[in-house]
């Protein structure tokens, strides 16, 4: 009985080795021919085919591009890829079809589509996408040389400056948005109860817990201040950036301050941590935020708008003004208030280049085509006012050089940018609602003390850390999390546990390799 | 040679039987043998521009992130420490409904509660955590308002660790009773009437009849579906602990498994490398674990052995 | 005698009574809230949670779902076609691949079950699976990637397996075989109809599969006409908790995002449907169906 087992287990476990070895030579073969493919053409194309046609690449042979946007489609998106391939295929010989992610695991089909080797030839990217990470990987096809030659105006068009800012070891992996924007954020409250209650404005943050306290004596039933479970990114960074002046959101609890770039400290384990640490434990104790934060999944932002709860710690310009849009039509009789950080501290940085763009993936095979065509998108107004605003007289009108939407959400098919079709605003042909007057006024102001970013051209590569940088992100959602929800009893014992698990983690380690490349990077750029 | 006779002759005398199998197999091998050759993953840096087997090999690098922050030990725990309740609790409770609902004479009562015991099924865990919280949040829970009313003091079920072990055996059992149950009902339907009705003309009563005939009746049964679980004892139900537990580390200690780890650990991380090191490793477990208890069952009686 | 059974019997069937009575109760409770939450005004969810009836009632959930019919129709258009197909063909390639596996006179019965078997314990992970059917069988926006991968389990066969052995008695094969039948109409004409409750019973799992497949076209289907209802469903209620996690500097706008009472609108207008498959299903549990066959 069992022999005859093992000699089963024997014999099946060889015919497994047989077929693997089959099949790795097999995906090995392609896999190098694949190669040699992709890299032959760019070499003979850009050589070969010069002063050819018009843009200067080769269009003699048909293609269809695969365009990759996060989030969902508009309804209409059939119609309008039809309009677009029939431009397209006249001026490139091309057609195009734009896939879109959904927001549903976003992240995770991101990662597929890069590593899987499919074909891709124009992706979104930005930093919260891992930009920097990505290229510096080989994620991207460098773009510096086929950009004069297939794409010239777009070339021109985007400023050198800009083109500068999102090199990434010298090279260029994306194009770049050249619209100006603020995503800086900003205190948000019920303007209605604060002038109700005669409350201070909340400016920084002793007038906004004053504000929070307010609150809480007076509206029992209201949570003061709207958070959720992600309380890093929602919580601490927004914090952060009000109580003190970092150059940008550090991973890794490491600090630098905007004045002094090239010095690097630890926020974690220090006593300016504590402090902050004592600051929401005792945000948590008055009952501003609810106890069970971490299992709150809300969005922060309807919160607001439903009347549980009553201010926002910070967001940015434009989704404050959505808010407003939104109460007004649900609850005339409420008023919000904002007031920007950068007012306070000083740091009024618009978002960096890198914030949006398109890249080309290294699967690409149609890389000069796919330029071309990004070129279209973002240069011809044809193409942009189509894919932004949609068909004029159908989706959209244009009242006083305001953008108009024709009916509503729920009869239109698509709505103002409904193509998130942030990368490739142009802002020779951007059409604006009227509503977006609020935004524009706050902008306005920002942009008389604007300062640079200095942070978000920095280019991680985790390489050499990714086992404990992946072993520390558990050890921070288990120790520090509930530290930063203010849920610890001690402060100091809760403390000395983070960073005793995040030591044994390999913080050190972390950190000393961070900081490492980020000198490197302030060095190399002159920033100061 | 002898051995080759043999197939080939099986072949040409059973070729009606290989047909029929025939589709099976092709499903498999292109479906799960071919993707095999990516555990080669587990062993390398991933690269963009070369291909698998051009990637520089890294020894068990990979594998660094699961002991790294130390909690190996107790994530592999957990994960086999529910998966062992869920097993037994899930079959006891399922063989028991199934008996008490195929007992029951009112046709249309039985079949309006076996339909209604299956819809927690169809409840995405992103919905049962929302009620969840309705039912357990500090503030405005259902449960602290009751308590409120009978002026009684509030409980904070989010920051209590011990509770949870309880709360997520029972909505895995509350979810998957429905589905294991009908399982063993079919089972139940398989059995020969003619068993009871020699049971009964020998004076049997109904614990007995049910004891000696339905029980052993679905034995193998049993057997077959904690192979399969025990197969996967070491992959956790994740949409269950993930949905339920989510940021709150507070109770990671009695709820965090591998594959919450692993999810979050790589989350921000692009490496296919590590989770299909972490996914080898539950493999390899599950493996050893399985041929073992197979191995026993053999032993004990050829009948019950999945292969 | 007698009498004792019956008493017995009588305590036996009110704790049956009770037991499958509470139990029931438990599985619909959740389910209440969800159908008063769906008629619920979205801001009131928020602000005072749920209850079992509707503090402020609302169609608002059903009309956003419903404000373009035309994609839940043909959501449930294509979930319908993949169900129906996909369980027809994997029960008829399961139902062999059962039968086969249980022939005691098959010879290499263990080998094959194990090897089928063993892709539970085993595989390569999401990635190189992803990569084979996007890059080696390109099947990204086909609707056969709804069908093909989902088509047939381990778990199903060999579940298919233990029921055929329970069901078909050896010699009602062997008999049959002596009369001269081959193996395929042995398979069609007995061992189908005396394994029916196993048949119900792996068919409805498969169906509930199919049915509940989200995940096939989250990875695979960019079309919007392709999309599963499921995945419409997921879509809804999971696009909210990943735009929640990010933070104002990522400047997305959240716009339009389903709403609480939208959520619990669509997975109401999910589950119906498939409430419907199950009593279809019940008719083959009942109890006596195979005496016939093994007395034969």
């Amino acid at each position: 009985m069992t022999k005859k087992a093992v000699k089963t287990v024997t014999m099946f476990l060889s015919i497994i080795m047989f077929i693997s070895v089959l099949a790795a030579c097999g995906s090995n073969n392609n896999g190098n021919s694949g190669n040699t493919a992709t890299n032959a053409p760019k070499e003979t194309e850009g050589t070969t085919n010069e002063g050819t046609e018009k843009p200067g690449i080769d269009t003699s042979k048909k293609v269809e591009l695969q365009f990759y946007m996060l989030g969902d489609a508009p309804k209409d998106i059939a119609s309008i890829q039809e309009q677009v391939n029939k431009m397209a295929l006249e001026d490139l010989n091309a057609t195009v079809k734009f896939n879109y992610t959904s927001w549903t695991d976003w992240d995770q089909k991101y990662k597929l589509l890069l590593g899987s080797g499919q074909q891709v030839d124009l992706i979104f990217t930005a930093e919260w996408t891992q930009y920097q990470s990505y290229a510096k990987k080989g994620a991207f096809q460098p773009l510096d040389k086929i950009l004069p030659v297939a794409a010239p105006t777009l070339n021109a068009y985007v400023p050198a400056d800009m083109w500068e800012a999102v090199k990434i070891d010298g090279q260029i992996f994306t194009v770049p948005a050249t619209y100006k924007e603020y995503v800086t954020n900003g205190f948000v409250w019920r303007e209605d109860l604060r002038e109700k209650y005669n409350l201070p404005k909340p400016v920084d943050v002793a007038t906004f817990e004053q504000y929070l306290d307010g609150i809480k004596k007076n509206e029992p039933t209201m949570t003061p201040l709207s958070m959720n479970s992600d309380v890093k990114t929602n919580l601490m960074d927004v914090y952060k950036s009000i109580a003190h002046t970092p150059i940008g959101a550090l991973p890794y609890g490491i600090e630098v301050d905007y004045k002094t770039p090239s010095d690097v400290t630890s926020y974690w384990g220090s006593d300016v941590q504590k402090e902050d640490l004592v600051t929401m434990k005792r945000w948590q104790d008055n009952g501003y935020m609810v106890k069970n934060v971490l299992a709150v999944k809300d969005t922060l932002q309807d919160q607001v708008t439903s009347g549980r709860a009553a201010a926002l710690l910070g967001d940015n310009p434009t989704r404050f003004n959505d808010m407003v849009i939104k109460i007004q039509a649900t609850h005339p009789d409420w008023k919000l208030g904002y007031h920007p950080f950068p007012l306070t501290n000083g740091i009024a940085t618009p978002v960096h280049p890198i914030h949006n763009g398109f890249a080309i993936p290294a699967s690409s095979k149609n890389a000069e085509r796919a330029l071309a065509f990004y070129e279209k998108m973002v240069t011809d107004k044809r193409y942009n006012l189509l894919t932004q605003y949609g068909v004029e007289g159908k989706n959209y009108e244009i009242k006083d050089g305001y953008y108009s939407m024709l009916g509503d959400s729920n009869s239109n098919g698509f709505s103002r940018e409904g193509m998130n079709g942030w990368a490739w605003r142009n802002p020779e042909f951007m059409l604006f609602d009227k509503n977006y007057d609020g935004v524009k006024a706050i902008f306005d102001e920002l942009d008389k003390i604007q300062t640079p970013d200095k942070f978000t051209g920095f280019a991680e590569d985790y390489t050499a850390y990714q086992a404990e940088r992946a072993a520390l992100e558990q050890v921070e959602k288990q120790y520090l999390f509930p530290l930063n929800a203010g849920l610890v009893k001690n402060v100091d014992d809760g403390l000395a546990t983070f960073m005793e698990k995040a030591n044994q983690a390999g913080l050190e380690k972390i950190q000393a390799e961070y900081t490492k490349q980020w000198l490197a990077y302030v060095e190399a750029q002159g920033i100061k | 040679m002898l051995k080759k006779n043999g197939l080939l002759k099986e072949l040409v005398t059973n070729r009606i039987l290989f047909l029929m199998l025939l589709p099976a197999l092709i499903f498999f091998l292109i479906n799960s043998y071919v993707p095999m050759v990516g555990v080669y993953y587990a062993f390398t840096r991933f690269d963009f521009n070369t291909s698998l087997f051009n990637s520089q090999f890294v020894g068990l690098d990979n594998f660094k992130f699961l002991w790294q922050s130390g909690v190996l030990a107790r994530l592999t725990l957990n994960t086999i420490g529910y998966n062992i309740v869920f097993i037994l609790l899930g079959n006891v409770l399922a063989i028991a409904l199934a008996i008490l609902l195929s007992e029951l004479r009112l046709q249309w009562f039985k079949k309006l509660t076996q339909s209604i015991m299956f819809l927690p099924y169809f409840v995405s865990f992103v919905i049962l955590s929302v009620i969840v919280y309705n039912i357990f949040n500090y503030e405005s829970g259902f449960l602290n308002s009751t308590l409120k009313s009978f002026g009684m003091e509030s409980v904070d079920v989010y920051n209590t660790p011990w509770v949870w072990i309880f709360l997520i055996i029972i909505f895995y059992l509350w979810k998957n009773i429905g589905y294991s149950m009908v399982i063993y009902l079919a089972s139940i339907t398989g059995i020969s009437e003619e068993y009871y009705e020699a049971a009964k003309i020998d004076g049997a009563n109904i614990f007995q009849r049910i004891w000696y005939i339905t029980v052993p009746m679905l034995k193998t049964t049993f057997v077959m579906l904690l192979l399969f679980a025990l197969g996967s004892i070491m992959k956790g139900q994740f949409d269950l602990f993930y949905q339920l537990i989510g940021n709150n580390g507070v109770l990671y200690n009695t709820t965090d498994i591998l594959d919450t780890y692993v999810y979050r650990s790589l989350k921000v991380t692009f490496d296919i490398g590590m989770s299909t090191a972490a996914g080898l490793y539950q493999s390899l477990f599950g493996f050893v674990l399985i041929m073992t208890v197979n191995y026993i069952i053999k032993k004990i009686n050829d009948e019950y052995a999945l292969f | 005698m007698k009498i004792k059974d019956d008493s017995y019997m009588k305590w036996f069937r009110l704790i049956a009574f009770v037991v499958i009575l509470g139990a029931t109760v438990l599985c619909l409770f959740p389910f209440l809230l969800i159908i008063s939450a769906s008629f619920t005004q979205n801001d009131a969810i928020i602000k005072d949670g749920y209850h079992l009836i509707p503090t402020v009632f609302s169609f608002e959930g059903y009309a956003t779902v419903f404000r373009f019919p035309k994609q839940v129709l043909t959501a449930y258009g294509v979930t319908t076609m993949t169900t129906i197909i996909g369980t027809t063909l994997g029960l008829f390639f399961m139902t062999m691949a059962g039968y086969v596996l249980q022939r005691k006179d098959f010879k290499y019965r263990n080998f094959f079950a194990f090897m089928i078997y063993f892709t539970t314990l085993f595989g390569g992970g999401l990635v190189p699976w992803y990569i084979l059917i996007t890059k080696y069988l390109k099947l990204t926006d086909k609707l056969e990637v709804l069908i093909l991968p989902g088509l047939m389990t381990p778990f199903l066969i060999i579940l298919m397996k233990n029921f055929i052995r329970s069901a078909v008695p050896d010699e009602v094969i062997e008999s049959a075989k002596i009369d001269g039948a081959n193996d395929f109409t042995i398979y069609s004409r007995i061992v189908l109809q005396l394994s029916m409750p196993g048949i119900a019973t792996v068919g409805l799992f498969l169906a509930l599969h199919y049915w509940n497949d989200w995940f096939t076209s989250s990875l695979f289907i960019n079309d919007t006409t392709k999309y599963q209802l499921q995945y419409y469903l997921y879509n809804v209620i999971n696009a909210m908790s990943f735009v929640a996690q990010m933070g104002s500097g990522t400047g997305v706008s959240l716009g339009d995002m389903p709403t609480e009472s939208t959520k619990m609108a669509m997975s109401v207008i999910v589950t119906g449907p498939i409430l419907f498959l199950y009593p279809f299903v019940q008719r083959y549990f009942v109890k006596g169906l195979t005496i016939g066959a093994v007395k034969g």
